[in-house]
């Protein structure tokens, strides 16, 4: 460990020509139009217009992270638009298809409810014990709002998360944009002293979900806890259950999503309850990307244990030079770091050597990621709008 | 129908609902078995005890209702009304055992490894055994299967009987659970399992006052 | 460079390769693999598959397998019968149905067809066989006890008598 009298000086980080982040960016730029090529021939002109802008826009971010080295701020850039548009699209579609953002029964039986990614942890041991998913969608499209199936949305997961593990959670997630860009608001947080034990939130839910749904043959999380039933849809309440259940959603996401983000510049629902992120934090383990603490520069400021949206550094943690499991590779702690001690790293090499060549390597992967998966949906969101223009 | 020709069957129908009774009891006995201390040793004691309660109290219903001759014919009603207790007690010691697994110098006793609830051992009540007893009662459809077959017996007896061997049949599901006692604690492993205890005791005590205010929790 | 090092810039440089292949091979590989498992939607969801037609002057009923819901599960065991066509369905529907296919009717269902496909059904069910359980002015109580438009299909879910 690094002792005071050794700490080395601040890396020098000298901002990329012009030229030389337009060459790098060029990459990306191919990808966006190639990923929205199909746009380009749509005769509807709020899509084909949203297919210009989408594209623009993600290249424009990639080209700033090249420029000035940063990261976090141009990926919250686009995490947040993503969260702020995909209720956008996805309502007007529901209200478009169905007339409700209440999910019928007629349409669970004809297994046309579309399926998220959050329940898929609580579906494993039912399938793997009766090959039978407890979740009323279709495997393959079924038509109406149940899009590609479950058997694409898990296809589309696992190839994600081969690429970016945890990075899931900051270039993937159509629901945690929302809660960062509220974290995002205030100059300061109000609430500063938060109990390091409520990172255990989300694994305690997990644990919890995953026996009620093996109990109860049924996806616990969507029926009780899901926060983000509030911006996409919800079983239509028949019953005071029913209305339990919806009360339940719309008190957690007004807490979880908008009030404490507001109050503590966390990414609260994220960081303490959300049992998907918790199951992700495994394939941090598989991901062959990771930050790392220089611990020859770190002068033990914490900037970034504060800087952290998930609270995935703690003093033991940045004292062993790594981040937590729970760390979603958002940059936040590579930006802010005065001495550019915290970098991105690629595991097997030397911390801090090249650590420019493991980000931008992450970059490509997750940013082309984001493209693909997320980009999609901000088109989509956005010629929803466009639409009322255009 | 020979006397051993039924508890063969009552074996058997133990083993084929062995995996319903471990996903109806796993999500009170995962955490608590987590929460406790690491060890085969202490895994397999915690397990036991829980078991053993569980037994009791199948054998105690058993007993009474066979005696009662109400076992088959108990209403809806009723049942639902039987059933809502259950779970509001259960999630009332779920509550206060993950309380005291967060205070054991208060709670623990000296010899037994296990942490008590109560503040003395003599009066204290046992976590596991309280739990496995309350999971013992509630009337889970495997046991009401089997209750529904033993209440055709000739003699309490033998429906006691049928019930014992029910469970052994039961319990072989369970002895892979002690492995979890193998499992590091650590302040995140017992943090972890006493949150999903406390989510767990809220949603028991959700479902069973729902229960006792005659409410269908399920339905649409 | 060590060979740790070598082995992580080779895994970082597949990683990238990964992503470029996830939209054009690998996404829909993986599609393909979780459709292939051989997974299936829960029957009180999706109602069993169809074992039967009966099919009458105007219009089909399709007679499900009955779906005995999972132990633990709090619906019950019920067996799900089709009309279709809705649309060549007369306003007032009451068939009496063999479920078991041992010639004999089991229940007797009524319902009545508004034009006004937004108005909620409700249904009838006279058990004449015990083992299923009667029904009086049901709507979409739950899922083992429902009728229900879905496309051009009305469907009644009739619970089985444990």
């Amino acid at each position: 460990m690094a002792t005071e009298a050794r700490i080395l000086p601040p890396r020098e980080i000298a901002p990329r020509s012009i030229v030389r982040s337009a060459l790098l960016t060029l990459p990306i730029m191919l990808w966006s139009l190639l990923i929205f090529s199909n746009s380009y021939q749509q005769p509807n002109p709020s899509v084909l217009l949203a297919g210009i802008i989408t594209p623009v826009f993600m290249t424009a971010l990639f080209f700033m992270m090249m420029r000035t080295s940063s990261t976090y701020r141009w990926r919250r850039w686009f995490f947040v638009s993503l969260g702020l548009l995909f209720p956008v699209g996805f309502i007007h579609q529901v209200m478009v298809m169905r007339g409700s953002m209440g999910i019928p029964m007629e349409e669970m039986i004809a297994g046309r409810t579309p399926f998220c990614f959050l329940p898929m942890p609580l579906l494993i041991l039912p399938a793997a014990l009766t090959k039978t998913v407890v979740f009323p969608g279709s495997i393959l499209p079924g038509g109406g709002m149940s899009g590609g199936g479950m058997a694409a949305m898990a296809g589309l997961w696992l190839a994600i998360t081969i690429v970016v593990g945890k990075g899931w959670c900051s270039y993937a997630c159509f629901f945690g944009g929302i809660e960062e860009g509220m974290a995002s608001v205030p100059r300061r947080a109000k609430l500063w002293k938060i109990d390091p034990r409520w990172r255990y939130g989300p694994w305690a839910i997990l644990l919890a979900m995953v026996l009620l749904s093996l109990a109860l043959f049924e996806p616990a999380y969507c029926m009780w806890l899901c926060p983000f039933k509030a911006v996409s849809e919800y079983v239509a309440a028949h019953n005071t259950v029913g209305m339990v259940q919806n009360g339940i959603f719309v008190v957690l996401f007004a807490g979880l999503v908008i009030v404490l983000p507001l109050l503590t510049k966390k990414r609260t629902q994220c960081a303490f309850f959300c049992p998907f992120g918790a199951f992700q934090s495994i394939f941090n383990k598989t991901s062959v990307f990771d930050v790392k603490i220089d611990r020859a520069r770190c002068s033990s400021c914490t900037l970034c244990q504060t800087a952290c949206p998930t609270m995935s550094l703690t003093k033991e943690s940045i004292a062993q030079g790594m981040t937590l499991m729970s760390c979603m590779k958002c940059g936040a702690c590579v930006d802010v770091c005065p001495k550019h001690a915290a970098v991105w790293h690629i595991k097997g090499t030397e911390v801090a050597v090249k650590p420019e060549r493991a980000r931008l390597m992450l970059l490509y992967a997750a940013w082309g990621m984001a493209i693909m998966f997320g980009g999609t949906i901000v088109a989509e969101g956005l010629a929803t709008i466009l639409h009322v223009f255009v | 129908m020979t006397d051993s020709f039924v508890f063969g069957e009552a074996l058997v129908l133990g083993l084929s609902s062995g995996p319903a009774c471990l996903a109806s009891c796993g999500p009170v006995l995962v955490p608590s078995l987590l929460a406790e201390q690491s060890g085969m040793r202490l895994g397999a004691r915690y397990l036991s005890t829980f078991l053993g309660a569980r037994f009791l109290g199948y054998l105690l219903f058993a007993a009474v209702a066979w005696e009662l001759g109400v076992l088959v014919a108990l209403p809806p009603a009723p049942r639902l009304l039987l059933i809502g207790i259950i779970h509001v007690l259960l999630a009332g010691v779920l509550l206060w055992y993950a309380y005291s697994l967060g205070h054991p110098h208060v709670h623990s006793c000296p010899v037994s490894e296990l942490v008590t609830i109560g503040v003395e051992r003599k009066r204290g009540i046992s976590g596991p055994a309280a739990l496995g007893f309350l999971t013992g009662l509630s009337l889970c459809p495997p046991f009401v299967i089997a209750g529904v077959r033993a209440a055709q017996l000739h003699s309490v007896a033998a429906a006691i009987l049928f019930f014992a061997l029910f469970f052994v049949g039961t319990t072989v599901w369970f002895l892979p659970l002690v492995s979890l006692g193998c499992v590091r604690r650590n302040e995140a492993v017992t943090t972890v399992a006493r949150m999903a205890m406390v989510l767990i005791a809220v949603y028991y005590f959700f479902l069973g006052s729902a229960m006792l205010m005659g409410r269908n929790v399920y339905g649409h | 460079m060590k060979i740790r090092a070598k082995l992580g810039y080779t895994a970082a440089g597949l990683t990238v390769l990964t992503a470029v292949l996830v939209p054009f091979l690998l996404s829909g590989l993986f599609t393909k693999g979780f459709a292939a498992l051989g997974l299936h939607v829960d029957e009180v969801y999706s109602g069993g598959p169809k074992v039967r037609t009966v099919k009458t002057a105007d219009y089909f009923i399709d007679v499900h397998r009955p779906v005995s819901p999972h132990m633990l599960q709090s619906e019950k065991p019920f067996v799900q019968l089709d009309w279709r066509p809705a649309s060549a369905l007369p306003g007032q529907v009451s068939d009496a149905v063999d479920i078991d296919g041992d010639g004999q009717p089991d229940i007797r269902v009524s319902f009545d067809v508004p034009k006004d496909v937004k108005i909620p059904l409700r249904v009838n069910v006279e058990a004449l066989n015990p083992q299923y359980e009667a029904m009086r002015n049901v709507g979409q109580e739950r899922f083992s006890k429902l009728i229900v438009r879905v496309d051009d299909a009305i469907l009644v879910r009739i619970p089985q008598v444990h």
